[in-house]
């Protein structure tokens, strides 16, 4: 009426098929490293390894009205630096690569270590504002009293909207404690 | 006994030794015999449990003021993480995994599991798993992984040898459940008495059956994972190192793509066993029961479809939070389906309130509770707010502690009598229901409103607003596990000196297992019978079947 028990040999042949598939689930998982990998890129999710667009075909043949540039750095009371721009303002066309120098100061007695944080006004300029080099980018040991200079290398992004004319940037620089 | 069995010995015997009962701490080490392993899985189960248990109450304990009281914020996440690793595979996995092990041949007429040395293997790899995830992590430099059960890179791959414990432990566990799996599988398929097909077996067998595949295609992925980290930690690969071009990500992908199926795997089991109580204590047949198969198969589907909704906040494009979100909910369907069956059981039921019918009665609806809030959770938008809050905490102990271990508690409860001989203290069984209802909701009901205010999971110390819930979280804590030791005490003084009990002692239990005598016979199906058997396992006629 039913079908015949099963043999021994039934059930380590189907042990076999489940170890298997055990198996193929393990590989399984390390597959997903190239699936998801082929999915970000074939979607455009994997935003990251996107290259980073400066301006635009559409916009380059008609020459852009410079923007006002100035510049400026802050300290909270109390910290031991002093930091200067070495230029206040100037003018760029968008596309146009700028450089321009920051003077840092560790004005205490003691191994310092900063770090500094770029502000943007209008704080909506920051997309614009394509940075190439800054001291920002990284925490900055200084010896007591010691001085260095820092270029701070940025692009003005051709999609800057017309209106946009004026555009501050502006540094403020922290200790990093527990950094000596 | 032992008379009875040697006497029928030579009548089957051609290795006496598979007859005999052994005696002494041999019949542990070497077991083979189906209702020996699943003891020792239900002992284990349950002394993780008291493990897992007093992290938690180490946890509720720092908790109950703000302020560090007890604990450095470092030993706290240690707490969290290994009281997460215990309850789930040192707890409630091996307890289903027990349960299936004691029953699943008594409900399909089968002489013991398939392959009995592989079962003992699989079982024994656990306590050393659990050695190394307990005892010694703590012990090492470092101490124990403290980045969370999930295991999140790039924690895990920072943290100190503790994490490689961690590690290790996973995969014994993992190919401790993956044997354990297979050996199930084959004696659902292979074993069946005959009679007793597919879309007539009992719920419970459904229910593992299905488990059990789902263990066998996810823990292998959590093997990889952890895999992966190992290689991150000692080898120099960057899986999920950003500075090597990996992505932290990733690990998230992976890790849920196990972490989802995994919560039906701890929550199916338990639909099986509230399968039988329900329709037991109502004196009715289950309601639906072809639905509740094809429910319990669409939810073990669906469960490998939704697993980023545990990742809302990483940053996903919004068609892909909406793919989500609608998967998940639409996993609220079979489980209403189940719920529904449920009570359209007990309707107009003849019913009865033992402790196994209130604890499955509780299940109902604390489960519903925490399924409620699965669906707030999948909504990505809610979710975005509540990710990684207080919120989560009290949604998935609604699922696990009043789910899946209510669910256990109820097991252990019916199926006492067949497996001991004996009944529990039905007084006691009630109290240490009331007990743990009421206490269970004293510590996790407030967690929503400490989740809706915005406290977060897996810190120490918290804002002085969150104070008074906390309190009361901690003191409930504490109250529900001194109830734990109601239940040891009840089951170790009935396993002694409770009053005996009959063959079927629940007047409207049709299935298998009680149709054979109390205690189940050591040796029990050793001919299978010929059945004639209705749903759910429902037994109208037996035919031969010897036991010994």
């Amino acid at each position: 009426m039913d079908k015949p028990p099963a043999t021994l040999h039934d059930n380590r042949l189907l042990l076999l098929k489940l170890l298997l598939l055990a198996c193929v689930m393990f590989v399984f998982a390390w597959g997903l490293i190239p699936v998801y990998d082929a999915l970000c890129r074939l979607t455009g999710l994997g935003s990251l390894q996107r290259p980073d667009e400066v301006g635009s075909q559409r916009l380059a043949a008609t020459p852009l009205a410079p923007v006002l540039l100035t510049f400026d750095a802050t300290v909270q009371p109390g910290l031991p630096w002093q930091v200067r721009p070495l230029t206040r303002t100037l003018r760029a066309v968008p596309g146009e690569f700028v450089r321009v120098d920051y003077e840092i100061t560790n004005a205490s007695n003691r191994q310092v270590v900063g770090q500094a944080i770029p502000r943007y006004l209008p704080a909506a300029a920051a997309e614009y504002v394509k940075k190439l080099d800054c001291f920002c980018f990284a925490q900055q040991a200084f010896a007591p009293g010691e001085t260095r200079r820092f270029p701070v290398v940025f692009v003005v992004d051709k999609n800057v909207p017309a209106g946009l004319d004026s555009i501050t940037l502006a540094y403020t620089v922290f200790d990093v404690p527990g950094r000596s | 006994m032992t008379a009875i069995d040697s006497a029928l010995q030579p009548a089957h015997g051609t290795a006496p030794d598979h007859h005999a009962k052994p005696q002494g701490i041999g019949r542990w080490l070497f077991a083979t015999n189906h209702k020996d392993i699943g003891s020792l899985y239900l002992w284990f189960a349950f002394s993780m449990f008291i493990f897992g248990g007093v992290l938690a109450l180490c946890i509720r304990a720092e908790l109950f003021r703000p302020g560090l009281q007890f604990w450095q914020p470092e030993l706290f996440n240690q707490f969290t993480t290994l009281h997460g690793l215990i309850m789930v595979f040192g707890a409630i996995m091996p307890a289903f995994t027990g349960l299936a092990n004691w029953m699943l041949p008594l409900m399909i007429g089968a002489p013991d599991m398939a392959f009995a040395r592989m079962n003992n293997w699989s079982f024994w790899l656990l306590p050393p798993a659990a050695l190394l995830l307990l005892l010694i992590s703590f012990a090492v430099p470092g101490g124990a992984a403290a980045a969370g059960w999930t295991l999140y890179a790039p924690l895990s791959t920072q943290m100190g040898m503790g994490m490689d414990l961690t590690i290790f432990a996973i995969h014994i566990m993992g190919v401790s459940s993956i044997m354990g799996s297979i050996n199930i599988i084959v004696t659902i398929l292979n074993l069946r008495a005959p009679g007793m097909t597919m879309m007539k077996m009992p719920m419970f067998a459904w229910a593992s059956l299905i488990t059990a595949y789902l263990i066998i295609a996810v823990m292998p992925v959590l093997a990889g994972v952890v895999t992966m980290v190992l290689t991150d930690r000692h080898f120099g690969t960057h899986f999920f190192n950003a500075a090597g071009g990996g992505d932290p990500v990733l690990y998230q992908h992976i890790f849920w793509f196990f972490g989802h199926p995994e919560v039906y795997i701890m929550a199916l089991p338990a639909f099986g066993i509230v399968s039988h109580i329900i329709p037991t204590f109502s004196r009715k047949p289950l309601f639906g029961y072809t639905s509740m198969v094809y429910a319990t198969s669409s939810i073990a589907i669906l469960s490998f479809m939704v697993w980023a909704h545990h990742m809302f906040t990483t940053g996903m494009p919004a068609t892909a939070q909406l793919f989500f979100m609608y998967a998940t909910m639409l996993i609220a369907v079979p489980t209403g389906v189940k719920v529904f069956n449920w009570i359209g059981t007990m309707w107009q039921g003849s019913m009865s309130f033992e402790t196994p019918m209130l604890f499955a009665i509780g299940f109902i609806c604390l489960f519903t509770v925490g399924g409620l809030s699965g669906v707030t959770l999948s909504i990505a938008a809610i979710d975005i707010q509540l990710q990684d809050t207080y919120y989560v905490v009290a949604h998935f102990h609604y699922v696990l502690v009043a789910g899946a271990l209510f669910s256990l508690f109820a097991a252990v409860y019916y199926w006492f009598p067949k497996m001991t001989g004996r009944m529990y203290s039905e007084f006691w069984g009630r109290f240490h229901f009331w007990w743990s209802l009421l206490w269970f909701n004293v510590t996790f009901f407030p967690m929503h409103f400490l989740g809706l205010a915005g406290m977060p999971r897996r810190i120490p110390d918290y804002n002085m607003q969150f104070t008074d819930f906390n309190t009361l979280a901690s003191v409930g804590a504490f109250c529900f596990g001194l109830g734990q030791l109601i239940f040891f005490a009840n089951m170790l003084h009935s396993l002694r000196h409770g009053r005996p009990a009959a063959a079927r002692p629940w007047e409207g239990a049709d299935t298998l297992e009680w149709q054979i005598a109390t205690p189940a016979p050591y040796h029990s199906f050793v001919e299978a019978p010929d059945l004639e058997v209705g749903e759910n396992g429902r037994i109208d006629a037996m035919h031969g079947g010897k036991h010994h």
